[in-house]
């Protein structure tokens, strides 16, 4: 069969074609964290050399150290905790309300429309107001003020992502559960759940991306208590001064959890049943 | 799109119990602040005066003199006209890349994601270091295709700063496009690609009549969220050029950014924000429209 | 030579050693800092916040003089650090929001027009008399406090940081008399340390031409737009040039002076490295500390680093090593009268609770005694002040070339000139470094200097022209803001 194919269909060379190119894309996507990442291994020198120093002379954690020691790592965990919770908190409510506005089209266009419009309004705009607001209720530099903040932010990312991964399931699976006795929460919960998980992993990864990577209302909203990664990372470029490594270092330390938690949870990117199986 | 036959009584409120949550939580935390930039936007309220005194139209009508103001909304629209299509494009085709499977997809696809986790303030002040002139890698590698010295100041020089930051922002958001349309393409009915391969189609057939239409929703919606994650661009061009030169590359964040963050410009700035709001809601209702996202 | 210091304990230790024996030559006269600290005792137990510039800076309340101050006085401080960049705005938005829930602030002293006129800042008048520190408060040196404390006639912060431009200069190759040779062979005149921008001109790329094979060049600087905004600022009125017409309160930096100022700067980066226009602060030392560059201008910490003093801190790990130690000449900037670029108060919050503990805390750390101790840390940013701190036997002591170094921040102190501070301050200078990016970019210098006097122009019409003017000209009075030509 292999020979009657063309060359560039043929399953070995495709596949070495194919990795060739993944080989090369990763590089260039990678390339700069790389160099981000050795900076917390450099001495100054080596940081600001000219030529380019592409890999340090020693691998030594001292960096490392210096931001456990400080409790600088302490700020990773913060971001840690408020991307958690609020992407959680924001899957669930927002899936459901997607489930609504798809199936039963709740509101119609204009509830739609009106989610949608708070990722349009410009952040600065708002952050004072509730800065404002956060003082009056004593959440300002607490993490249950943060968790709200980001919940609701996520939820217009969260509930028109989901819509369109929703509208992919055949809606005769539901008919079917519900005929054969399911509530509607029962379809929801063993029906439409299991077959967007392709989508609730791409969704949740990016509602936690969005949260963990926000500086401008942590920075308003924060003082000492919860301070986040991304505020604690603006401390080390000061007017005189740039502390690269603990820059690189911060980043290392706040990157590798994401990065595993995407790894391991890839299986569920792909969904596993073929549609054709349950279609017939 | 169909739906569910309302005819079952205890189930008839579900659809409202279940969106109750978040438009409450959506009211109680957006509600305030929307309220307060619009009546401050009609008042004149900046760093010196707190006069809270009704002021009409005032700053709306300021809006329109203000030429900067249209700059910044032009050159916003300039990178995100050339970046969402770009990112788009590399989304799918990586996208495709990564669909069968390959040893090892799980590190590779994980690794990918690395540009958007690293907060983009770190990944701004990590570009200007590799576009240093002495100190990044950026140049040297120009250098070793040139053969000689490159000296290319990409965050001073006008002709290329727009590249650097386009670059840049491709480079940090590419791989939102790509996950998202794996998921949505791994969701595609295998046994019709499959059937219409046997049956010959070529891959731009088998693509416009059976896959995109298949993720044309979540693709869609990528798009939709990611221009209007463009349209409020910030941190990259922050850290590469500051809005520089003079304010050649200032979007309209950075131009909000300064008016409210450091001038205190309270009551302009509100105003500002309304008009964007207005014109995205235009764009948006439009495109959502167009794209039948709202059948 | 170089004492070694370890962060923390040791440093504790150390300073209370150092303020005992000022304190025991001071026994006659009253110590504002034991003042302050007896007057304290009263609010044991309470805690105090404090903004400081987050990284660096912070380290002397969060090390040094923060655990001191809970040792003596049983309150605790906690420190609040806040980026540069967004301390302003952190500030402005606590009191707009009446949160109070900063005491103490570090405020930029080109900042303090706008926060007392919006009544962010407390007028200190009252506790200054109080607790007796206007005797400790003339010790200053001169120009940071005729210039830096007071607003409107009225106290509002203690100058607390000796924020200067200082020119430093490698004197192994001025003196080197190959170098000078050559030199005097290209251009008939004798190798100098440059005193005139017109000097530097000329000296600069002859440096360039002859010890470029080396891999140095003539001189280097922090040329992005907000470091290079102050050196404009220094080099156009060292120039003639006037920001502004008293009388009119047009905008005058595009005059002459103005146009050959830009025209000057930009032709002198076609000797400098390549690249230089993207330098920031790090930049630049790296450059300097690798002997990259034979002169540059900067803040005084360059030259406690490239003197290697304090360099071996963990916390300074980030500093290039310095290859020069023992090489670096200091000097004024050409034209004799350095910029105080940014520097930093002690003030009072309006808002705050403990206004009266908040106020002692500052008192101390402003003080004789203490503030010798903190400007002597190895990790310090803070720079000598007062002008006890540029005669102190102990700091002359740190390093071979001290004295030079000391005596070049005296002058410094005397000659300097201040940051513009009017209404507004942050817009004007964002024209500013809006015109120094356009300047890099290749355009025109008349073109971009007449575009910022128009915006300047208009800037001073939407706040108000008499208004301006009286703040500005209460500026353009004090003693810092023009030079005496």
């Amino acid at each position: 069969m292999s020979a009657a194919l063309p060359f560039h269909r043929r399953p070995g060379n495709r596949l070495a074609f194919r990795y060739a190119l993944a080989v090369i894309i990763t590089i260039i996507f990678v390339f700069p964290v790389y160099w981000l990442f050795i900076i917390s291994f450099k001495t100054p020198d080596e940081i600001f050399a000219f030529p380019p120093v592409w890999y340090p002379k020693s691998l030594q954690l001292a960096n490392y150290k210096v931001l456990f020691k400080d409790g600088d790592a302490a700020t990773v965990g913060n971001s840690l905790i408020l991307a958690s919770v609020s992407t959680f908190f924001a899957m669930i409510l927002g899936t459901i309300a997607a489930y609504s506005l798809v199936r039963f089209k709740t509101g119609g266009e204009n509830l739609a429309v009106w989610i949608i419009s708070q990722r349009m309004m410009p952040p600065v705009a708002i952050v004072f107001p509730l800065f404002l607001v956060y003082v009056w209720l004593g959440w300002v530099d607490t993490y249950v003020g943060l968790i709200v903040l980001y919940t609701a932010f996520s939820l217009p990312y969260v509930i028109w992502m989901m819509r369109g991964y929703i509208e992919d399931i055949p809606l005769e699976l539901e008919e079917s559960a519900l005929v054969d006795g399911c509530t509607r929460g029962q379809v929801l919960w063993k029906v439409v759940l299991p077959m967007a998980r392709s989508g609730l992993f791409a969704t949740a990864v990016f509602t936690f991306v969005f949260a963990w990577n926000d500086f401008l209302f942590a920075l308003v909203l924060t003082r000492t208590e919860v301070t986040t990664y991304t505020v604690q990372v603006t401390h080390y470029f000061g007017g005189q001064s740039n502390f690269w490594a603990k820059i690189a270092a911060m980043s290392v330390l706040g990157t590798i959890p994401v990065f595993f938690t995407v790894a391991v949870m890839q299986r569920y990117l792909v969904r596993g049943i073929s549609m054709g199986a349950v279609k017939g | 799109m169909p739906t569910i036959a309302a005819h079952r009584q205890p189930d008839r409120n579900f659809r409202y119990w279940i969106i109750a949550p978040a438009i409450f939580l959506l009211l109680a935390v957006g509600l305030f602040p929307l309220i307060y930039s619009l009546i401050v936007s009609f008042m004149r309220i900046d760093m010196m005066d707190t006069d809270t005194s009704f002021a009409g139209l005032y700053n709306y009508k300021q809006l329109f003199k203000d030429l900067r103001l249209w700059q910044s909304l032009l050159h916003t629209l300039v990178i995100t006209a050339i970046a969402l299509p770009l990112e788009l494009l590399f989304g799918l085709a990586m996208a495709y890349l990564f669909l069968e499977k390959m040893p090892w997809r799980q590190i590779f696809v994980s690794l990918l994601v690395l540009p958007t986790i690293i907060s983009p303030i770190v990944a701004g002040a990590t570009w200007r270091l590799l576009l240093d002139n002495q100190y990044g890698p950026i140049n040297q590698i120009l250098g070793w295709f040139a053969g000689h010295r490159v000296n290319l100041l990409w965050t001073i020089n006008p002709f290329l700063v727009y590249p650097a930051i386009i670059f840049c922002e491709i480079w940090q958001w590419t791989p939102f496009m790509f996950l998202i349309l794996l998921a949505a393409l791994s969701n595609v009915d295998k046994s019709q690609t499959e059937a219409a391969e046997i049956d010959g189609a070529s891959f731009i057939r088998t693509f416009r009549y059976i896959v995109l239409p298949a993720i044309w929703p979540v693709m869609a919606i990528a798009i939709l969220i990611r221009g209007l994650d463009l349209f409020r661009i910030f941190d990259i061009i922050w850290a590469l050029t500051m809005g520089g030169p003079g304010t050649m590359t200032e979007t309209i964040s950075i131009y909000t950014y300064t008016m409210g963050f450091k001038q205190f410009e309270t009551s302009y700035t509100a105003a500002i924000a309304f008009l964007v709001i207005a014109i995205l809601t235009v764009v948006v209702t439009w495109a959502i429209r167009r794209m039948g996202l709202a059948k | 030579m170089v004492t070694r210091r370890d962060v923390g304990k040791i440093g504790v230790a150390a300073g209370l050693a150092g303020s005992t024996s000022l304190a025991a030559r001071q026994a006659a006269a009253a110590d504002a800092a034991q003042t302050a600290v007896d007057a304290a005792k009263q609010y044991s137990g309470q805690t105090i916040s404090i903004v400081w510039e987050a990284g660096l800076q912070a380290l002397d309340p969060l090390n040094f003089s923060g655990p001191k101050w809970k040792e003596l006085t049983g309150i605790d401080v906690k420190v609040v650090e806040v980026s540069t960049a967004e301390m302003f705005t952190k500030i402005m938005q606590d009191y707009k929001s009446g949160a109070g829930a900063y005491d103490a602030l570090n405020v930029i002293p080109s900042w303090m027009p706008d926060l007392v006129n919006a009544g962010a800042l407390e007028d200190l008048d009252p506790f200054v008399d109080k607790y007796g520190y206007r005797e400790e408060l003339q010790k200053i040196a001169a120009t940071y406090r005729d210039n830096q404390m007071m607003v409107n006639g009225k106290i509002y912060g203690f100058p607390d940081d000796g924020d200067v431009f200082v020119m430093y200069f490698r004197k192994d190759i001025f003196t080197d008399p190959a170098v000078q040779a050559a030199f005097k062979e290209k251009t008939g005149k004798d190798l100098a340390v440059p005193t005139t921008w017109a000097e530097f001109d000329a000296t600069g790329p002859v440096l360039t031409e002859l010890l470029k094979d080396k891999g140095t060049y003539g001189a280097g600087f922090f040329r992005q737009p907000p470091y290079t905004m102050f050196m404009f600022q220094e080099r156009f009125r060292n120039e003639g040039g006037k920001f502004f017409d008293a009388d009119s309160m047009k905008a005058t930096i595009n005059s002459d002076v103005g146009v050959k100022v830009l025209t000057d700067m930009r032709a002198e980066n076609a000797w400098m490295p390549p690249g230089v226009e993207q330098w920031g602060f790090v930049e630049n030392l790296a450059a300097f500390l690798q002997g990259q560059t034979a002169m540059t201008i900067s803040w005084p910490p360059y030259g406690r680093w490239a003197a290697g003093y304090g360099t071996d801190q963990e916390v300074l790990s980030w500093v290039p090593k310095s290859t020069i130690a023992g090489k670096v000449g200091y000097a004024m900037p050409p034209g004799g009268h350095p910029e105080l670029a940014a520097g930093f108060c002690l003030s009072v919050a309006s808002t705050s609770k403990n206004k009266d503990a908040a106020y002692l805390f500052i008192q101390w750390l402003n003080s004789e005694s203490t503030s010798l101790q903190r400007v002597q840390l190895p990790y310090a940013l803070r720079d000598p002040f007062r002008d006890s701190h540029f005669t102190s036997a102990e700091y002359l002591a740190k390093w071979p070339d001290a004295k030079d170094y000391l005596a070049a921040l005296q002058a410094g102190a005397t000659n300097g000139l201040l940051d513009l501070s009017v209404l507004q301050t942050d817009k004007y200078e964002e024209t500013l470094r809006q015109m120094i990016s356009k300047l890099w970019a290749g355009d025109d210098p008349k073109a971009i200097a007449d575009a910022a006097a128009a915006e300047w122009d208009a800037i001073t019409d939407k706040i108000g022209v008499d208004k301006q003017k009286a703040v500005y000209g209460a500026w353009a009075s004090k003693s810092g803001a023009y030079p005496k030509m």
